[in-house]
């Protein structure tokens, strides 16, 4: 520890400048605007601007941060903090905190998640990355020699209010004013020099160790536009290791390595890949096996990794509307960007070649400084206004199990959709609202919000009713869903978070599913709606049949309660073109009894009946 | 299980009140008070120019209105894209944060009617499909009534399209069926052309039913038309690469 660092609370000491500051899963990183220009400042004594965001809680109570803390995660598996930022906001029942077997969670009070560690009472995620906010705080004073009490903190675009909320409160804890939390991909376009200045259409596609993202921004005259956003969580840079560690074991015939061995390899294997970046070669050393790779092979290798950026920027750009020739830039964002073979799909997937003059792991934090010296400089502190988008599409359950959309993915907030709905059944007094989020066609498949009942409609006939569903999402994201009855004005709200508790992976991982199960959705939503037609005309002909039956010649009937039955045996299964065909064939059948139903009908409103009577 | 909702109709949007006549008689020709300061207000500004409070959204208010467009089939998007940046600098909530709560809700709902009319006014189909809306005819919603009013033939016809792309499905066949996605684009936008030329007569006043149902038939071929070449996108994105 170097001296300056016991100076921080000295008042006299003059105030320097906002910083920005990237506050990753795995690196966490400082930067300020020094005589015009953006600058990441050492974190540690070796000149290094990477801290690794590692936190370790020691027996005798003392906090360890960065690469002394994560030089001692294999021996303290359980006090050493490694990704708070994935709890970051997250309540005791989410997900995450059943996923990760290592840390211990305490029991207690409140919903919040708390890690158990030595040393002391148990952390909040907020509290560990405090600790990080509060070492890059102390070193960039160090820099400076002067206080830095105000900072702009990076988030992912998918950060919901909560994680926001949560970031915000670390920030504070670590004596700093947070003078906005701003967006990864938007800061990495700041950094490119994209002010109120510029303008243009730029992909910011950011690879990083364990995700990827990719979002289309627009800045045009100081609005900064998100025209779409999407992301793959379990995609990165350590795919890459792995698919090298993987080869190079079966190369040597090692069947089932141990877990020691397994880490040494993929150290070493990440070694190479870094050297590969740079070379055309290099050797692959573990436990005295020496293994010569060439780039060429290890491209092979990695190859279907970088593929699977490809959909998810494609649809990203046809959800934002534009083909790749309008896009004015390419940015890369993450250490995983380095790999030249990332570059060279990156080109060719665009059609450009990509930005990267800018270091792709320092990008982030360079534009943070960036919006951080707006905000404090210049009197432009309005002038620039982000205009944000929701991830996942949000809607309500129809009959059937079918979500239909209300709000599609990627619309500009705030929004509002209503829609009228019916009822299904004569006599139906009540109707339950599901709201749902998710792009799946059936609802099962989407994650459900909230369920509420509207009670109270006048009983009427089946499609009499007209239920009004309206949703509005204001500028948090959040959403509220009203219902009401038009003919009577019965109604009846809720308020709903339509991200909390939905990790940025569980985002990412619906909007995957949605393109690996396209094909699978559009089956079973046929399939359903197949299902509800059977049971309309199943119903109708049962109906007509027993009304009429004077009408029907008992081979006819036969022949129809034949076909009937092949429908309502259909309908049980899963062929939805067979159930279709079965269905178009009953209606044929049908057809000569329903027109002597029809005459008869006709007929007997001549002569004075209404057709109600019938 | 039986599931109790059914699909009606319905509209995207901020339905603030019913689309008033267009063409003749103009909202903007009421004058109303500013909440706050009580001037008087022409032309639905905004935000008062005399004290600069968000006003709320005028009953009737269009998606043109909301961008200070006239309704029109075609529109110049430079200026679109202009009044939505330049209108959202003025009324995001963001810049609201610490207004009393009245005018945080005028600015939500200036907002919300403001985005809406930016994401449907810039699509040529969706602003056509607006535009019939406008003038009583809303197809937006696949329950409308429409397929009865189309030629029989038409209807065939997509069943036969259709038909063929399930055969490429099937063979996971990707060249033919953007073949047939390109076949479709062309058709739909001749289609479009169609509509737009009725919705201009409609527009220029004069034009009597026939241009309206000239344009409803053209939109519905187009929802088809748009329908097909959305399988076909869920189709590349299964299969391709």
């Amino acid at each position: 520890m170097t001296r300056g660092l016991l100076q921080i609370h000295d008042p006299l000491r003059p105030k320097g400048p906002a910083v920005g500051i990237d506050l990753g899963t795995t690196n966490s990183l400082v930067a300020a605007v020094l005589r015009g220009k953006p600058v990441c400042i050492p974190v540690d004594d070796a000149g290094g601007v990477l801290l690794p965001s590692v936190v370790h809680y020691a027996e005798d109570g003392s906090v360890v941060v960065g690469a002394p803390a994560r030089a001692r995660a294999a021996e303290f598996p359980t006090t050493t903090l490694a990704s708070a930022k994935r709890f970051m906001g997250k309540g005791k029942a989410d997900a995450e905190t059943r996923k990760l077997g290592a840390y211990r969670f305490a029991e207690g009070a409140g919903d919040v998640v708390r890690f158990e560690v030595a040393g002391g009472a148990p952390v909040t995620p907020i509290e560990v990355s405090a600790e990080i906010l509060r070492t890059l705080k102390r070193r960039a004073e160090a820099h400076f020699s002067a206080r830095v009490e105000q900072a702009v903190i990076t988030v992912p675009a998918y950060f919901d209010d909560a994680q926001r909320q949560a970031t915000r409160d670390a920030g504070r804890l670590a004596g700093l004013e947070v003078l906005r939390l701003l967006n990864e991909p938007t800061a990495a376009a700041l950094a490119y020099g994209l002010d109120k200045g510029s303008q243009g259409t730029f992909a910011v596609y950011d690879l990083g160790g364990g995700t990827f993202d990719v979002s289309i921004l627009q800045l045009v005259e100081g609005v900064f536009q998100v025209r779409s956003t999407g992301g793959d969580s379990a995609l990165g840079g350590d795919d890459f290791d792995r698919a090298i560690a993987e080869q190079v074991l079966e190369a040597r015939g090692l069947g089932s390595p141990s877990p020691a061995q397994v880490t040494r390899l993929l150290a070493a294997a990440r070694a190479a890949k870094e050297a590969l970046t740079v070379h055309d070669s290099t050797v692959l050393e573990v436990e005295g096996h020496r293994t010569e790779l060439t780039r060429a092979q290890v491209e092979g290798w990695i190859a279907p990794w970088i593929q699977k950026t490809g959909p998810v920027c494609r649809r990203a750009l046809r959800d934002a509307g534009l083909s790749r020739e309008e896009l004015d830039g390419v940015i890369l964002v993450g250490g995983a960007t380095r790999v030249p073979a990332v570059r060279r799909f990156v080109e060719e997937l665009f059609g450009r070649a990509p930005l990267a003059d800018i270091d792709p792991d320092q990008v982030v934090a360079l534009g943070a400084a960036v919006q951080a010296d707006l905000l404090t400089n210049a009197q432009r502190q309005d002038e620039v206004l982000l205009l944000d988008v929701i991830p996942l599409s949000l809607g309500l359950e129809t009959m059937g199990g079918v979500a239909e959309k209300l709000i599609p993915r990627n619309t500009t907030i705030p929004a509002a959709a209503s829609q009228v709905f019916t009822t299904f059944q004569d006599g139906q007094t009540g109707l339950d609202i599901h709201v749902v989020q998710g792009e799946r066609e059936l609802v099962a498949d989407c994650r459900s919000l909230a369920r509420f009942r509207l009670s109270g409609i006048p009983p009427l006939a089946a499609g009499m009713a007209r239920v009004e569903v309206r949703f509005e999402v204001n500028a948090d994201g959040l959403l509220s869903v009203s219902a009401r009855e038009l003919s009577t004005g019965v109604a009846q709200s809720i308020t709903v978070k339509p991200t909390h508790g939905l990790t940025d992976e569980q985002v990412e991982q619906m909007l995957l599913d949605s393109i690996e199960h396209a094909e699978e959705d559009l089956q079973a939503r046929l399939l359903v709606e197949q299902r509800v037609e059977a049971e309309r005309v199943l119903a109708d002909a049962a109906k007509q049949l027993h009304e009429n039956a004077d009408l029907v010649e008992p081979p006819e009937r036969t022949e129809l309660e034949a076909v009937m039955a092949e429908v309502k045996r259909l309908a049980a299964g899963t062929d939805a073109d067979a159930l279709r065909e079965a269905i178009h064939l009953l209606d044929e059948l049908a057809k000569p009894f329903l027109e002597r139903v029809m005459n008869r009908a006709m007929n007997r409103a001549l002569a004075g009946h209404s057709v109600e009577q019938v | 299980m039986r599931r109790e909702l059914l699909r009606l109709s319905g509209v995207r949007g901020v339905p603030a009140g019913r689309p008033g006549a267009i063409g003749d008689e103009r909202r903007t020709d009421r004058t109303v008070e500013c909440w706050n300061c009580q001037t008087e207000l022409d032309d639905a500004p905004v935000v008062c120019p005399r004290c600069g409070k968000v006003q709320p959204v005028p009953a009737g208010a269009t998606l043109f209105d909301a961008l200070g467009l006239r309704a029109a089939v075609d529109v110049d998007l430079a200026a679109l894209e202009r009044a939505y940046r330049e209108r959202s600098l003025l009324v995001h909530p963001d810049r609201f944060a610490t207004a009393q709560a009245r005018e945080r809700r005028f600015a939500l709902e200036q907002s919300t009617l403001l985005n809406d009319a930016y994401r449907t006014l810039r699509d040529r189909a969706a602003r056509d499909f607006y535009l019939l809306k406008l003038h009583g005819r809303d197809l937006t919603r696949e329950d409308s009534g429409t397929r009865e009013d189309l030629p029989l033939a038409f209807l065939e016809e997509v069943m036969e399209l259709r038909e063929a792309l399930d055969a490429h499905r099937g063979a996971g066949a990707l060249e033919p069926a953007r073949a047939m996605a390109g076949d479709v684009g062309r058709r739909r936008s001749a289609s479009l052309a169609e509509a737009e030329t009725a919705l201009r007569q409609l527009l220029a006043g004069g034009a009597g039913p026939s241009a309206l149902e000239a344009a409803g038939h053209a939109l519905a071929r187009v929802r088809y038309f748009t329908r097909f070449l959305e399988e076909v996108e869920a189709m590349e994105e299964a299969l391709g690469p």
